[in-house]
């Protein structure tokens, strides 16, 4: 085992686990996976909203391109001999603020374009909140693509006489972007799409084919919108995606570094049964506390309810 | 140096292990993202590629051992990847949405025997991901990562002898772009066959296997012969 491999890998998955975090919050911020289905959906059920919504493309397959492009320019910068442009540390900098640029411009073509689409349900094309969410997204974004590109580079530098992964780096940002997106969309976009879309409905259920579209429009202060949703999932969804993506990146590396070759892969699949074993606990633990479906009372029932404690309290 | 015919042999059996893979995969697409429907929050191709990838850079990563050892590397990285994501998608069901894993496609789960039936929500097909759906979920991922190392072991194999690559970073490059390629390509055919969503391999869709193994074969086989050409021909 070699210590300094040990501890780059260590902050490749920190890194991961920032961008992981910050990718989720983007793509909420951004509507731009599966829950975006509610919002495309709402304007037809007579909701309208002040959401930005640009999925014109998949999640993995944006963040392919976004590191892809990061890890490209980066690539390009380092190998200029461009002084100190060309540290590598500037250079991904460099790479993540020309992804950050072509993101904005997909935001904005992507977003008028979706919201324009809607204008046969009355659905108005706000401007103000356009910019005022370009901000966060091509901020959220920047960091994901900055933290992917950094931890890309670190895999293709040789440790101990080999990289770890012997791709370029432009190649392995495409991949590592294309993974991240699908873990985003599979994990943070949940809570999004469950919870923050739904926030008028009880806690503690699947939402029904019959309420969809019914979409959370109004918040605490006036009318929600996006930031409201980035403000809401970054305490929860945020979190467990960069850490979902942290302990991937992480894992996928620490098994070979620090078992070896064959020791590895037998450490990878004891690692997997007790994955499943801590899923299958989790479910325990849901059954045991939550218990069987229960439907709400009544509005009848409701009422006598009211009434009983009425009385009660006279 | 693999010839011609064991590069095409290998590149088909990699797909059909993708393509068959995949249909092991449980995904709920749009509903599963609202706790409507069983399984993974995302498309099926764009999990199984996520998936796929990860198994690439641990294939990547032995680069220079046996065969073996590489796909079993590209194995573990997607069993890996596709672990971690259902684990972590299930905390957020369970804790941040209040939901029950639960499917609607069986009264109850094959491997634990529980029910299933009264932890649905009414108007959904289930939601979360019980145990029967995360355990096809890594045989998917196996069959998949397996699939994705075997073509990358064997494109880096040929391409690192062809004329026209100079360096062992141009070839695992190219070995990496036709292995994302076959991934893509049967990914998206499987999801066609499997038509939106599926459970895993205890739901009633997960028959159409032998048709998803077909079609995926037969489009292996032609991405095999046009990498043999990439390649520098026969």
């Amino acid at each position: 085992m070699d210590p300094i491999t040990l501890g780059v890998v260590a902050l490749i998955g920190i890194a991961a686990t920032i961008g992981g975090a910050s990718e989720d919050i983007e793509s909420d911020i951004g509507s731009e996976s599966n829950p975006n289905s509610q919002v495309q959906l709402a304007p037809q059920m007579g909701h309208l909203h002040r959401m930005v919504n640009k999925a014109i493309s998949g999640e993995p397959v944006a963040y392919g391109v976004w590191c892809g492009i990061s890890c490209s320019v980066a690539y390009l910068v380092m190998t200029l001999n461009a002084g100190f442009l060309s540290l590598p540390i500037i250079a991904i900098a460099i790479g993540a603020t020309v992804a950050a640029l072509v993101h904005v411009i997909y935001t904005t073509t992507a977003h008028i374009g979706r919201i324009v689409g809607q204008a046969q349900f009355q659905q108005p094309l706000f401007y103000d909140l356009l910019i005022e969410c370009l901000g966060p997204i091509a901020g959220h974004g920047f960091i994901a693509t900055f933290c992917i590109t950094s931890f890309c580079y670190l895999m293709t530098i040789p440790l101990g006489g080999n990289p770890l992964v012997s791709f370029p780096l432009p190649v392995l940002g495409v991949v590592w972007g294309i993974t991240i997106g699908a873990i985003g969309s599979s994990t943070g976009d949940v809570h999004y799409g469950t919870e923050s879309e739904y926030q008028t409905y009880p806690f503690g259920g699947g939402t029904p084919v019959a309420i969809q579209g019914d979409i959370v429009t109004k918040e605490a202060c006036g009318a929600k919108n996006s930031i409201d949703v980035g403000n809401f999932c970054a305490k929860f969804g945020g979190p467990l995606t960069g850490v979902c993506f942290g302990l991937i990146v992480f894992f996928s590396f620490w098994i070979t570094v620090v078992f070896g070759v064959t020791g590895g892969i037998i450490a990878g699949a004891i690692i997997i049964l007790i994955l499943i074993y801590l899923n299958f606990r989790l479910e325990t633990f849901a059954r045991n506390v939550y218990g069987p479906y229960e439907e709400e009372a009544e509005p009848a029932e409701e009422a006598e309810i009211v009434e009983e404690a009425e009385k009660a309290g006279q | 140096m693999l010839d011609p015919i064991s590069l095409i042999i290998f590149i088909a059996v990699g797909g059909v292990l993708i393509g068959a893979g995949v249909h092991f995969i449980p995904v709920g697409g749009a509903p599963a993202a609202m706790a409507t429907a069983t399984g993974v929050g995302t498309g099926t191709a764009m999990l199984a590629a996520g998936a796929g990838m990860t198994g690439l850079v641990t294939a990547a990563s032995m680069t220079g051992q046996p065969m073996i050892l590489v796909v079993l590397a590209g194995a573990i990285g997607a069993m890996l990847m596709m672990g971690f994501t259902m684990l972590i998608a299930n905390y957020i069901y369970v804790y941040g949405c209040g939901v029950v894993p639960a499917s609607a496609k069986v009264d109850n789960d094959p491997i634990t025997g529980r029910n299933q039936e009264i932890y649905c929500t009414p108007g959904t097909e289930g939601h979360g991901i019980p145990t029967v759906c995360f355990v096809s979920g890594i045989i998917g991922s196996l069959m998949g990562g397996a699939g994705g190392g075997l073509i990358y072991y064997v494109v880096n194999n040929a391409a690192t002898n062809a004329s026209f690559i100079t360096t062992p970073i141009e070839a695992a490059a190219l070995a990496a772009i036709i292995a994302i390629s076959v991934y893509f390509i049967n990914s998206v055919i499987a999801s066609y066959n499997i038509g939106g969503t599926i459970e895993g391999f205890h739901d009633p869709k997960f028959k159409k296997i032998g048709r998803g193994f077909a079609a995926c074969l037969i489009a292996s086989i032609l991405c095999a012969i046009l990498c043999v050409l990439i390649l520098g021909g026969i």
